[in-house]
């Protein structure tokens, strides 16, 4: 270095402090407005809800099955649990490099009402005809009188059981026809000691929820909550009874009961649970030929399906719908739905692709799930469905304790929510 | 001004705007997707005449920072005297013992002590061995909170025990060793000079632990859910529920508001009453 070399004068401590406190919460500004993403191109992402690996090869299985059509398609998966969907979504589409494509259950489409997109223009412009697609599940994702998602399936809820169990306790296996009367039966047969007959979660919509709904209850009438519904409160109180009077079954855990159940169904623990088709390939790989799969128990015996069921729909600031839309019509043309059903286990909400779903599957099963969706009703909730989900799971832990009745929990939330 | 801005710059963006805003949002009934509609103070209105589940989650904070609170400070500082008295290698074991829970995340913690504290969780289990029916931890409104407080004390009194451990070594020695000299016992030079010279570190840890106690969220959330029924539901998680569950950002807002000024106000209180019990001589 010689003499005329142009020396920086060096920073001192005190600029340099003060030049990364000015940079830090500028960088930081800056990454608040930023991608959350990383850059896909939003006419081809799915937001959708992510558990577990079994939800994410079911997406997989509709990519896949597009994919066979059209080697080009792309579709990039992105969200939460299925539990967090319902509280991330609504900021997630708020975003500015929000996907174009959203999964929504029927159960939920009121509730997602600003973020889903009419599709009946769209539907009408490329030539599909809404038509072919089961009809209640079309019903429940209409809101005010516009279709806002296609549906990939129509699930009734249905009645999962160990056909071991009930052979070795030299049990009828149940089928088409099952009254609570045999239900109870069964399930006291099937418990000794600490084996208990059946696992119950403690979430709204399953056990307690579909008896009530079998037996020609509803949670929600003309747009309205009516969770005090006779029929409803009883399906909820024969659920808290099992537990705390008949002792078939145990309490849920107070939190997030539902894994434990599906896993004790599983591990062949308990001889029933009551769950979705969606788990149908689930429950196939852990109990194989033993997997059973009944009408939901009613007071005559009769199969009435409380038909659950999700499709995808267009967020509603999709920059582009028309390409957006191109992409949900890959993943729901009935070649891709019912390649699904077939590998997955869910039912098609397409009926000409009931056949793919039973390939493969025991002839009483289909016939189960069969009768309990031709004879059945979607579950069409309010936009307030969350809140009264939520209250639900906080309030049943005294249900199945036995502290207070299901008329005075579904009242109190009743009253609370309206 | 160059030293004064970045400080200020920072404090102005994620302090004062946002609590701006905050109290713009309150007074909207102001959705996580669509737009705002303008309410006024029917937010307000509908928190203290209408809303069933805010008097009692604001019930429950108040019964959970009080009890953690005072439950706290004594342990943490019995702990602390022990420590020092443990002096050594021990202590400093001892310390680092107590700190692991407040570095692990809550959420972690929250679901182990689900799990010990199920019905038949390994808590019931080992007092069944000594022939103890355990009660039902999570599932009875008055043992849910125990259960809720007992893991907060768990997790949060490691920070206040090296907090009043540092304050305990601060301590001129000198004096300590004079109430050796006078006779006094642990007991006695703990209450007659111990205590005396360390509450200004107490007077800390108290503001602290009670603003800490009135933003419980993580442990209800994920122990319990607020339930049974309401009986764990606290300010903020009634907040958070109504933000990002039900769609009220508006109501979270004003929610957000009162728990903001009753805690300004409490925290005022406490530092209006200091001088009646904080000593800062040395």
């Amino acid at each position: 270095m010689n003499a005329s070399t142009t020396r920086m004068p060096s920073l001192s401590r005190r600029s340099l402090l003060a030049g990364v406190g000015a940079a830090v919460p500028l960088a930081a500004l800056a990454g608040c407005g930023g991608s959350s993403s990383s850059g896909s191109d939003p006419s081809t992402t799915l937001y959708t809800w992510i558990s577990n690996e079994n939800d994410r090869a079911q997406w997989q299985a509709f990519v896949d099955a597009a994919k066979e059509v059209d080697p080009e398609f792309e579709l990039t998966l992105e969200g939460p649990s299925f539990e967090d969907y319902w509280t991330k979504v609504k900021t997630r589409m708020s975003s500015n490099d929000a996907p174009s494509l959203l999964t929504t259950q029927a159960a939920r489409a009121q509730e997602l009402d600003a973020l889903l997109a009419p599709l009946d223009d769209l539907a009408e412009s490329a030539g599909i005809d809404l038509g072919q697609y089961n009809e209640a599940m079309i019903g429940g994702m209409t809101v005010d009188g516009t279709v806002r998602a296609i549906p990939y399936d129509a699930e009734p809820m249905v009645l999962f059981y160990n056909k071991a169990l009930f052979t070795d306790a030299d049990l009828e296996l149940p089928g088409l026809s099952y009254t609570m009367d045999q239900f109870l039966d069964n399930a006291s047969a099937l418990t000794s000691g600490d084996a208990y007959g059946l696992a119950i979660s403690a979430g709204l919509v399953h056990l307690g929820m579909s008896i009530g709904f079998a037996n020609g209850g509803s949670p929600v009438t003309d747009g309205a909550l009516s969770l005090t519904d006779p029929k409803i409160v009883e399906g909820l109180q024969f659920s808290f009874d099992l537990v705390t009077e008949h002792e078939v079954a145990e309490a849920p855990a107070a939190v997030d009961s539902e894994p434990a159940a599906q896993q004790a169904l599983m591990n062949g623990d308990v001889a029933m649970y009551v769950d979705g088709p969606w788990m149908y390939q689930a429950y196939a790989d852990a109990l194989g030929e033993d997997l059973g799969v009944a009408i939901i128990p009613s007071e005559s015996g009769e199969a009435r399906g409380l038909i659950q069921g999700s499709g995808f729909g267009i967020a509603s600031n999709a920059k582009d719908p028309e390409a957006a839309f191109a992409s949900v019509m890959a993943i729901t043309t009935p070649e891709v739905i019912g390649s699904v059903a077939n590998a997955r286990g869910t039912f098609p909400s397409i009926a000409s692709e009931e056949q793919q779903w039973a390939e493969g599957k025991a002839e009483d099963n289909v016939a189960a799930v069969t009768a309990l969706a031709e004879n059945g009703a979607p579950l069409i909730t309010t936009p307030t469905w969350n809140e009264v989900g939520s209250q639900f799971s906080q309030f049943a832990t005294d249900g199945f304790r036995g502290n207070r009745s299901a008329e005075e929990i579904l009242g109190e939330i009743q009253a609370a929510i309206g | 001004m160059p030293y004064l801005g970045p400080g200020m710059l920072g404090f102005a963006i994620f302090i004062v705007v946002p609590l701006v805003v905050s109290l713009v949002i309150s007074v909207f009934d102001w959705p996580l997707f669509g737009a705002p509609e303008f309410v006024g103070l029917r937010n307000y209105q509908y928190m203290l005449d209408g809303d069933p589940a805010f008097w009692v989650s604001l019930r429950n904070t108040l019964i959970f920072a009080v009890l953690y609170t005072a439950v706290n400070l004594a342990v943490a500082l019995g702990l602390s005297y022990w420590l020092m008295n443990l002096g050594g290698r021990w202590a400093a074991f001892f310390r680092v013992l107590f700190f692991i829970p407040v570095v692990t995340p809550m959420i972690g913690n929250a679901l182990i002590f689900r799990l010990m504290l199920n019905d038949d969780g390994i808590v019931n289990q080992a007092l069944a061995v000594i022939g103890i029916e355990g009660p039902q931890w999570l599932n009875v409104p008055g043992w849910a909170m125990f259960s809720l407080i007992m893991m907060s004390l768990w997790q949060g009194m490691g920070y206040n025990i090296i907090v009043l451990g540092a304050g305990i070594a601060g301590i001129n020695p000198s004096v300590l060793e004079a109430s050796r000299i006078d006779g006094a016992g642990p007991v006695s030079r703990f209450f007659r000079v111990v205590f005396p010279m360390l509450t200004p570190t107490i007077f800390f840890c108290t503001i602290m632990t009670v603003i800490g106690a009135f933003k419980v969220f993580a442990q209800p959330y994920a122990l319990t859910e607020g339930g049974p029924g309401n009986a764990t539901n606290t300010l903020v998680l009634h907040l958070y529920r109504n933000g990002f569950s039900f769609d009220r950002l508006g109501y979270a807002s004003a929610l957000a508001w009162v728990l903001f000024v009753l805690v300004m106000l409490i925290t005022a209180v406490q530092f209006s009453q200091q001088k009646r019990w904080v000593t800062y001589d040395s």
